[in-house]
């Protein structure tokens, strides 16, 4: 018995979570655990402020990373065994299809929340200072993830996945000099092949996973750097605002009046490096704002996390991932669809394709990146910043039309039908 | 708030594992595992004591399968239709029903789909059947499976499918390759027809295309041949049984079924008659043939058929470049020739060819093989519709040389023509003369010329 306990008391080496020493150290040596604070502001908790998509993106990227190595016992990179390989999920693998459909549904949840998490972080005007460079990283982390679901699509080789690729990429093709070039770098050809699909699944299985991973440290590290969780400045009082502002940002708050060394004060290196005494950073107000994060917060990201799983687990279980026929390269569908997600890029190339096919979205992306640094006003009220938020509101239901109508309303020959008219002949 | 916090997460993870556990009832209830309960029940009715029953009851439920690698397949069928290859399973009945009438063809061997279609990779009745989104290829009906046996054997006589003979026989003597493709010789008027057996189209579909082209496919260029019922079934055979999948070896080597029935076709086509008699009927040229498989050896026979000089220092027998399966198919026939049939062959024929007119029959026959009869005509009357050309149908090629040297004919055989409008502001009519030099030696397009104008009728001088 005492050896049970002596193993135990290796490995869990905290008092007791009853004792606020105990609660504090759950979170101070634990490796996993103290990517958060050991107390947070109950008022940044708040559901209503984050809607925790930043939480339910990785609780969906943690259901793809396991779902998708479960996937890999199953699947060969090399056509046509990779679409046999898809069938045999289908038909004889132990929940082949549950599995499947986990990831695919997860998959397109992912792209979905990335982007709501940007909006959001947008609306309440967190990536202002200090935090414009994570703003940077998020973008990065959401061409990641289109990028991912992209290379992932291709992977049935069935017709959907293989034409939509091929539209994809030839989407790609069109940026002036370097556009041929990349293509061909992608595809390992000139046209989508056994050598794309083998490039497709490294990027897919390595290379991508690998820099979401590693950017998503960085994120998450910066977040926690930065004060945490950011809320909307408006739940505040007035004179509290200016502080929360800037907290956390080293750069902005004058040099830390040190006294010469002498007997009396000795300054700790926390102190040095935050230009702040570490006794000082906590008001009494707002000491009685926090609480341990255990559980507070663990029990609000668990509920997260398990209403995430759930939904993806139901959505599995009744609704398929599509598998059409093997990818046939003489067939071409009419029309030939990217992914939902580039349909509004699809959209814009069928008006010009340099112009929406390169232009159009370059700017887009440099636009993200660039928001945080041509954003100058300093105040994160939405009275302040009328116009920009009308701006990016603007920009995000273009974006929604633009795919709505690629979806729904593009017929054959990219002609414009909407759905409730059925075409003749419309699937040869 | 805190306390109801717990409560639903509580909730929630009993939520995930209800839906694991849905999940993993789902998987373990395929419909297949009852069938075999059934298949097994029907079994161990016949089985004399309890002890042999339960043995019969208890074996595990599995998924069957046959790999054919050299069909590029892998057919579960038989996870359902267990009894395919069980004759005491005769009146069982279906999915268990024996399979009769197999003859070589047994499913360890050759599985299930590429006679029948459907998907050979599914486990569940209707993704099987392929009558489900997405699967090209649906269980063909009983009225037409017998047309995939032209996937394997692609020439000659197929045996109990004379619908796949005929259809190949008028595909080649209607000019069907004049605006069609197959398998890299034909016009570029029609689709390349040498995928038509894999295409998604239903066997209902190409019958009545046949029978009526503008009926199923409106605006199609594709004149009405007037084809009856039968012939319009028999094509229908014919594209059913094209595809371009490689069969793999085994398979192939079945291409041409060795039957008398072709031999006899052989003798008659390749004219042996000219040189040889049975039984004192035919020409005195070369030995006479009746009893030659009981004078020499299959081996020494079909060395004679390949290298006539090897055996025969001096022979005056031509090689004719048969294949394995056809020079079988001619011993076969010499086996069983009688007299009188080859009198029969001898009195079906016209009168023997001048040498001056085998260049122009051969030219007829090109005529026919690449398919210029399909528009110009059996006897070059033309006369097939085509909509706002000059004349308003294609015109008739009896009086070319009224109006055309025999170069500028060759040279627009070679390079094509589109034909005159009647209304220049119409749309264009949907026929026009393919370029046929990448299809056509310089040879055949000689020949076809000549015999052109061997045709020529003169104008009625008045």
């Amino acid at each position: 018995m005492n050896l049970v306990r002596e193993i135990w008391r290796s490995i869990v080496r905290r008092d007791p979570l009853t004792t606020d020493k105990g609660k504090s150290e759950l979170v101070f040596l634990n490796v996993w655990l103290h990517i958060h604070p050991a107390k947070v502001k109950k008022e940044n908790m708040k559901f209503r402020h984050s809607f925790y998509l930043g939480f339910i993106t990785f609780f969906l990227f943690l259901i793809l990373l396991t779902t998708g190595i479960a996937l890999m016992c199953y699947y060969r990179p090399y056509p046509p065994q990779a679409y046999q390989d898809m069938k045999d999920m289908q038909f004889v693998v132990f929940m082949g299809p549950f599995l499947r459909n986990m990831h695919r549904w997860a998959a397109h949840g992912m792209v979905i929340c990335v982007f709501l998490h940007m909006c959001r972080v947008f609306y309440t005007g967190s990536y202002k200072k200090p935090r414009q460079f994570n703003w940077v990283v998020g973008v990065f982390l959401l061409l990641l993830t289109l990028g991912l679901s992209f290379t992932g699509y291709l992977l049935p080789w069935d017709q959907l996945a293989y034409w939509a690729i091929t539209v994809g990429s030839n989407i790609g093709s069109y940026a002036p000099l370097v556009g041929g070039q990349l293509r061909e770098l992608l595809l390992g050809g000139h046209t989508v092949g056994e050598a794309a699909l083998l490039r497709f699944y490294v990027l897919h299985v390595a290379v991508l996973p690998a820099l979401l991973i590693l950017l998503t440290i960085v994120h998450f590290w910066r977040v926690r750097k930065d004060g945490g969780l950011s809320r909307p400045v408006w739940t505040l009082k007035p004179s509290k605002t200016e502080s929360l502002v800037t907290i956390g940002a080293p750069a902005v708050v004058a040099p830390l009046q040190v006294e010469a060394a002498s007997r009396n004060k000795t300054y700790g290196l926390m102190e040095v490096v935050t230009g702040k005494p570490i006794f000082e950073t906590i008001t009494p107000e707002e000491e009685e704002d926090t609480v341990f994060s255990y559980p507070y917060a663990f029990v609000r990201e668990a509920v997260v996390l398990m209403a995430t799983v759930t939904t993806v687990m139901a959505m599995s279980l009744f609704l398929n991932a599509p598998l059409e026929q093997l990818a046939n390269p003489a067939k071409t569908p009419n029309p030939a669809k990217a992914p939902w997600y580039f349909l509004g890029l699809q959209e814009l190339v069928s008006h010009s394709a340099l112009l929406g096919g390169v232009v159009a979205p370059a700017l887009m992306v440099l636009a993200l990146l660039a928001i945080p640094y041509l954003d100058r006003n300093p105040s994160r009220r939405p009275v302040d910043r009328k116009w920009i938020l009308w701006l990016f509101t603007f920009f995000v239901v273009a974006n929604l039309a633009l795919i709505i109508v690629g979806t729904f309303f593009r017929g054959p020959g990219w002609a414009f039908v909407p759905p409730w008219v059925h075409v003749v002949g419309g699937a040869e | 708030m805190e306390r109801r916090l717990q409560k639903i997460f509580f909730a929630l993870s009993m939520i995930a594992l209800a839906l694991i556990l849905a999940a993993e009832w789902q998987a373990n209830t395929p419909s297949w595992k009852n069938y075999q309960r059934n298949f097994l029940q029907l079994e161990a009715q016949d089985e004399p004591n309890a002890a042999a029953k339960a043995a019969v009851l208890s074996t595990p439920l599995e998924i069957h399968q046959v790999m054919l690698t050299g069909l590029q397949r892998v057919d579960r069928c038989t996870t359902c239709h267990l009894g395919v290859d069980d004759p005491t399973m005769k009146n069982a009945p279906e999915p268990f029903r024996y399979h009769a009438g197999l003859g070589p063809h047994i499913p360890s061997k050759f599985g299930c789909t590429i006679c029948h279609g459907g998907q050979g990779l599914a486990t569940d009745k209707e993704s099987a059947h392929g009558n489900v989104a997405f699967w090209q290829t649906p269980l063909l009906s009983v009225d037409y499976v017998r047309a995939t046996c032209g996937r394997c054997h692609k020439e000659g006589d197929v045996p109990g499918v004379p619908e796949l003979t005929e259809g190949r026989h008028l595909f080649e003597t209607q000019g069907c390759r004049g605006c069609h493709k197959l398998n890299g010789v034909g016009g570029s008027i029609g689709p390349d027809l040498s995928e038509e057996g894999a295409s998604l189209r239903a066997p209902q579909w190409l019958e009545k295309h046949f029978l009526a082209p503008n009926a199923v496919s409106a605006g199609s260029a594709m004149p009405n041949f007037h084809f009856s019922t039968e012939q319009a079934r028999n094509l229908t055979y014919y594209m059913l049984a094209l595809t371009n999948q490689d069969m793999g070896s085994y398979y192939s080597s079945v291409r041409l079924i060795p039957s008398p029935e072709y031999g006899r076709q052989l003798f008659i086509e390749k004219n042996c008659i000219a040189c040889h008699s049975v039984g004192g009927v035919g020409a005195k040229t070369g030995p006479d043939l009746l009893g030659v498989t009981k004078r020499h050896s299959n081996e020494w026979l079909d060395e004679q058929l390949v290298n006539p000089q090897l055996v025969y220092p001096g022979s005056t027998m031509p090689e004719y470049d048969l294949e394995a399966n056809a020079r079988k198919a001619l011993l076969a026939f010499m086996a069983t020739v009688t007299t009188e049939d080859v009198q029969s062959i001898l009195s079906g024929r016209k009168t023997a060819l001048k040498p001056e007119d085998v260049a122009i029959e051969a030219g007829k026959q090109d005529f026919a093989r690449f398919g210029c009869v399909g528009c110009h005509g059996t006897e070059l009357q033309g006369g097939v519709p085509n909509p706002n050309a000059q004349g308003g149908e294609v015109p008739s090629l009896l009086h070319v040389s009224d109006d055309y040297t025999k170069d500028e004919v060759i040279a627009i055989i070679r390079n094509g023509k589109v034909p005159p409008m009647d209304n220049p502001a119409g749309p264009t009519p949907p026929l026009y003369m393919p370029s046929w030099k990448h299809v056509l030696s310089d040879e055949d397009v000689n020949r076809v010329a000549d015999y052109l104008w061997s045709k020529q009728q003169k104008k009625e001088s008045w």
